[in-house]
């Protein structure tokens, strides 16, 4: 392909894609045919020739004044607390035993997107497959079956954003999104661009976040789980928290353990920029609790999420119970020492 | 009779009591197959298309040992495939007549390289003639049998591409009665040994053609007994010299020397002509062959002719490639004589009326063309794919993948079937840390001709080649002439076709079918593809769009919403005709919206697929 200098594309380009540090969220795909995702990565197709650009507003690669997220959302300058502005956090699980059994930990995203939709808060969902032979990728949700279907965690990511472009430019309205702090912070960067981001981002009526410290680039998983002889598709992944330095593949064929050490050499470059564990921008975030596989840790933060989440505990579809307090300190601890270290990888330091 | 060469030389050769006829497809020779076969219907004879020129030369070859006549055409590059039997059966020698019959491309027009295959008759020691008209090319076609039964050895005609197509009025003979019966006298052998020897007897069957040239009617002098400066030249090339002369009133001061036996020169006849002016001209397409030739013998007859001044493509006068043309004849005249015969004023009339008029065009699928979705899947796979992949093509429409058309997607193409021997080179550097994906392409008529080999190469080595081959069931870029996938010979008779995917998984390849109008899913299916590794093969399967049209057309009427499309702006970005491509898609510029070409649309309706807005609307026809 010839390329062209016109800015915008180039500059996705240029600045984000050829350094390496492109995590895939799928934000720049799915407006236009210039970029494409397919198996895990975010590509060029073809040179594009506007002279306005979507893509490069919303990249969350790209920098950006954060403050202008804070206050969008929350009407705040700046947040001091390591997982960002929140009005509870607690610990919750699935009330619906099916539902626990098909998710990783305590199945809340699960329950929540499918009571969403049956209350009719949201038309559809755009969550994550669980990939196979290709890496996962996002996928338009309409009913329960298929909601189930996509529970578990992912390590990797899948561009899922690229689902929600199409669905937002198909016509479909009141969707919720599932995904990574850096998904929700690019539909934060959405809501703030031109010409149409308020118009477009408003189509999404519920944003669940998921606790994210790193994602594999998935052809890269691939190719060292091919190296250690695996070569059918794992049916479920898992990453015990510390002291445990393990990565854990289940597969037809059983459980394996691998250093924690070699697989942290295909996490995504990108990852190490990013200073958000919790995402902070969605309405509820989800994440593990440590040390109990039944349950979650659930962060409430907008009137939204937590109108929606009281509902869920009075139909019963979500249990609560308080968190302990050293599992907080513990997410906190880690969330803020994610945030040196992106600021630092950014030459941002802070004094904090 | 108004014929072109080609069909001149077919007529010649029919009047000769040729019934045995064997070629490949190849511009500017099709024509005489063609004509031939059409021919066949009324007359007694065999014609057919080959699976290659090597095949076709050797298939005439067996009638011409059966004491039959046979002739075999093709292009300038097929005289190349044919080389290893030539030059072996110019040694054994022939029984009934046998003419071979190369058309050049001068210029490349329509070809991959420009040749000049008139290096061959050299090379094999057999006797060449160049007509420079119809007329004569059918004159020369039905003398050639007489003449290769007299030497006992294959003869050589060569035309061009202005030739092959310009069409004149011809005097035709009657037809002969074609009553022959093949017999293979095994009293006799046809083999090179001993090879010192039957060399030798191969040049005195050339000294004996030689003394036939000396006389022959197809050389002729014309001029004054003593120019200021003598044209020596053979074809198109000296009909130019004609015109510009007669333009240029020059006939007091200029003769020329017409050739149509090159090869062997007819010495006797040079002499006597050189002697008539100290200043010679060599006309002629594409390689200085006789200029060179008559400048060695001018040299070993210096004492007798005198010193020379030579002019022409090998003495800088004129450019040593490329076509000559008449403009090139009027430049040299006019400069080499002083005269004025550029009208500037006319020409600058004309630059003024045409200035802006003309659109630039590129070369491009046509609309419906299936290879336009198949590099567009091929594109969108190698993207994806995202490790610098690439394209190794091979002739055939599908040669326009070089080009925005086919997005630029093919980085070589050489000789029939070579797309497929380079990816084996390719194929085996994986050890090396290679780790580019390379996409094979070729069509069917290609596949047959050159490309088996060289999967059985990649099935035997174990070569990581992944072939798409591009089945649009026609030799389609030379003219829709059938070929051994297509069910029916040159003849019109249906004949069982050669499967091709089957015969790929005979070899133990693994083979895939797919549509190339179906774009996202044979994308999707080559990115898999591409993660494998050793000999693969894809047979993308969808008629050529021109075929499509003589069988009933397409399926769908096709608009664009323009309310729906987004044009230069950021989500489109003119992407159907910036980038897509396919000539029924239109830019409105007063709209500043894609739009259809009625006239141009055929209604494939694949572009549907690529609106990032969904704004080009397919309908079901009717």
């Amino acid at each position: 392909m010839e390329q062209t200098t016109v800015q915008g594309q180039s500059n996705l380009v240029r600045e984000v894609l050829e350094k390496g540090i492109c995590v895939r969220c799928g934000a720049c795909v799915g407006i236009c045919p210039y970029f494409q995702y397919h198996d895990g990565k975010v590509v060029v197709s073809d040179w594009c020739q506007a002279s306005t650009w979507r893509c490069v507003q919303v990249c969350p690669r790209l920098p950006y004044d954060r403050a202008s997220l804070y206050d969008y959302f929350y009407h705040v300058n700046d947040c001091t607390d390591a997982i960002g502005p929140h009005r509870q956090v607690v610990a919750a699980r699935s009330g619906d035993k099916l539902v626990r059994s098909a998710a990783q930990y305590g199945g809340v995203v699960t329950a929540l997107v499918i009571f969403a939709m049956e209350e009719g808060l949201v038309n559809s969902a755009v969550l994550t497959d669980r990939g196979g032979d290709l890496a996962p990728k996002g996928v338009l949700c309409s009913d329960r079956e298929a909601v189930l279907g996509c529970a578990g965690s992912r390590y990797s990511a899948s561009a899922a954003l690229s689902e929600l472009n199409l669905a937002i430019q198909a016509g479909n309205d009141r969707l919720a999104f599932i995904g990574l702090p850096c998904q929700m912070e690019a539909l934060g960067r959405l809501s703030l661009s031109e010409p149409d981001g308020q118009e477009r981002a408003g189509h999404v009526e519920l944003k669940i976040g998921l606790f994210c410290t790193w994602a594999l680039d998935y052809r890269a998983l691939r190719s060292y789980l091919k190296t250690k002889g695996i070569v059918e598709i794992p049916k479920k992944y898992d990453i015990p928290p510390p002291p445990s330095e393990v990565f854990i593949v289940e597969t037809n064929n059983g459980r394996m353990e691998f250093p924690l050490s070699e697989v942290r050499e295909i996490v995504q470059p990108g990852c190490s920029l990013c200073e958000d564990m919790t995402a902070e921008f969605a309405d509820i975030s989800v994440g593990t609790l440590e040390g109990d596989k039944q349950w979650n840790t659930v962060i409430v933060r907008t009137d939204k999420g937590m109108e929606l989440f009281e509902k869920a505990l009075r139909a019963g579809v979500l249990e609560q119970k308080e968190i302990p307090s050293s599992n907080l300190e513990h997410l906190k601890e880690a969330a803020s020492n994610k945030r040196k270290r992106a600021l630092r990888a950014r030459g941002e330091e802070s004094n904090e | 009779m108004l014929l072109q060469a080609n069909e001149a030389i077919a007529r010649g050769a029919l009047e000769a009591g040729v019934i045995f006829a064997a070629g490949y497809p190849g511009n500017p020779s099709s024509e005489i197959i063609e004509t031939l076969a059409k021919a066949s219907r009324d007359l007694p004879i065999y014609v057919e298309w080959s699976v290659n020129e090597k095949v076709a030369l050797e298939a005439a070859t067996g009638a011409s040992f059966a004491g039959c006549r046979a002739i075999c055409s093709m292009k300038q590059n097929g005289v190349n495939v044919v080389s290893d039997f030539l030059t072996n059966l110019s040694l054994s020698g022939t029984k009934g007549g046998l003419v071979l019959v190369s058309c050049d491309d001068p210029g490349g027009i329509s070809s991959t390289n420009e040749e000049d295959a008139r290096a061959f008759a050299p090379l094999s020691d057999i006797p060449l003639l160049e007509p420079s008209s119809p007329q004569e090319a059918l004159d020369m076609a039905r003398w050639a049998f007489d003449l290769s039964e007299t030497i006992n050895n294959i003869v050589m005609i060569r035309s061009v591409s202005r030739l092959s197509h310009s069409r004149s009025d011809v005097q035709v003979k009657d037809l002969p009665d074609f009553d022959v019966q093949p017999y293979f006298d095994t009293k006799v052998s046809f083999h090179t040994f001993p090879i010192v020897a039957k060399h030798q007897a191969r040049h005195e069957k050339l000294r004996m053609a030689e003394e036939l040239f000396e006389n022959s009617p197809f050389n002729f002098y014309r001029g004054p007994s003593r120019p200021e400066l003598l044209v020596i030249g053979s074809g198109c090339a000296v009909d130019y010299a004609i015109d510009a002369i007669e333009i240029m009133s020059l006939w007091e001061r200029v003769g020329v020397l017409k050739l149509g036996t090159t090869w062997p020169l007819p010495r006797k006849l040079l002499l006597e002509n050189l002697q008539k002016s100290e200043s010679i001209l060599f006309v002629e397409d594409v390689d200085p062959f006789i200029e060179t030739n008559v400048k060695a013998l001018a040299a070993e007859a210096a004492r007798q002719v005198g010193v020379k001044t030579f002019h022409g493509r090998g003495s800088g006068d004129f450019p040593l490639c490329g076509e000559l043309g008449p403009s090139h004849l009027l430049e040299f005249f006019g400069n080499y004589f002083d005269l004025d015969w550029k009208d500037q004023e006319f020409r600058n009339k004309m630059g003024s009326l045409t200035k802006g008029k003309i659109p630039p065009r590129e070369f491009g699928f046509c609309p419906g063309c299936p290879h336009r979705g198949s590099f567009y899947a091929i594109k969108t796979a190698l993207a994806w794919d995202d490790r610098d992949g690439f394209v190794s093509g091979d002739i055939g429409c599908y040669t326009m993948g070089i080009w925005p058309t086919g997005f630029n997607q093919v980085k070589s193409v050489h000789a029939m079937g070579s797309g497929s021997g380079i990816a084996c080179g390719y194929g085996k550097l994986e050890g090396f840390g290679f780790d580019q994906p390379v996409i094979t392409v070729c069509g069917d008529s290609t596949f047959f001709h050159a490309t088996i080999p060289a999967l059985v190469n990649a099935r035997f080595n174990n070569a990581d080649i992944l072939l798409v081959v591009l089945d649009n069931s026609a030799t389609a870029m030379t003219g829709f002439q059938p070929h051994p996938g297509t069910g029916k010979t040159a003849m019109g008779q249906p004949t069982q076709p050669v499967d091709i995917a089957a015969l790929c998984e005979s070899m133990g390849l693994e083979v895939h079918v797919g549509d190339p109008y179906e774009m996202k899913e044979t994308a999707r299916r080559l990115y898999d593809l591409m993660q494998k590794q050793g000999p693969r093969v894809m047979v993308l399967r969808r008629k050529c769009a021109l075929v499509q049209g003589r069988e009933g057309g397409f399926p769908y009427d096709m608009h664009v919403d323009q309310s729906l499309c987004v044009g230069e702006e950021c989500g489109c970005g003119r992407y159907c005709t910036r980038i897509f491509r396919c000539p029924g898609l239109i830019w409105d510029k007063e709209k500043k919206k894609a739009m259809i070409d009625q006239v141009i649309c055929v209604g494939c309706g694949i572009c549907a697929e690529i609106c990032p807005q969904g704004a080009i609307k397919k309908e079901a026809k009717g």
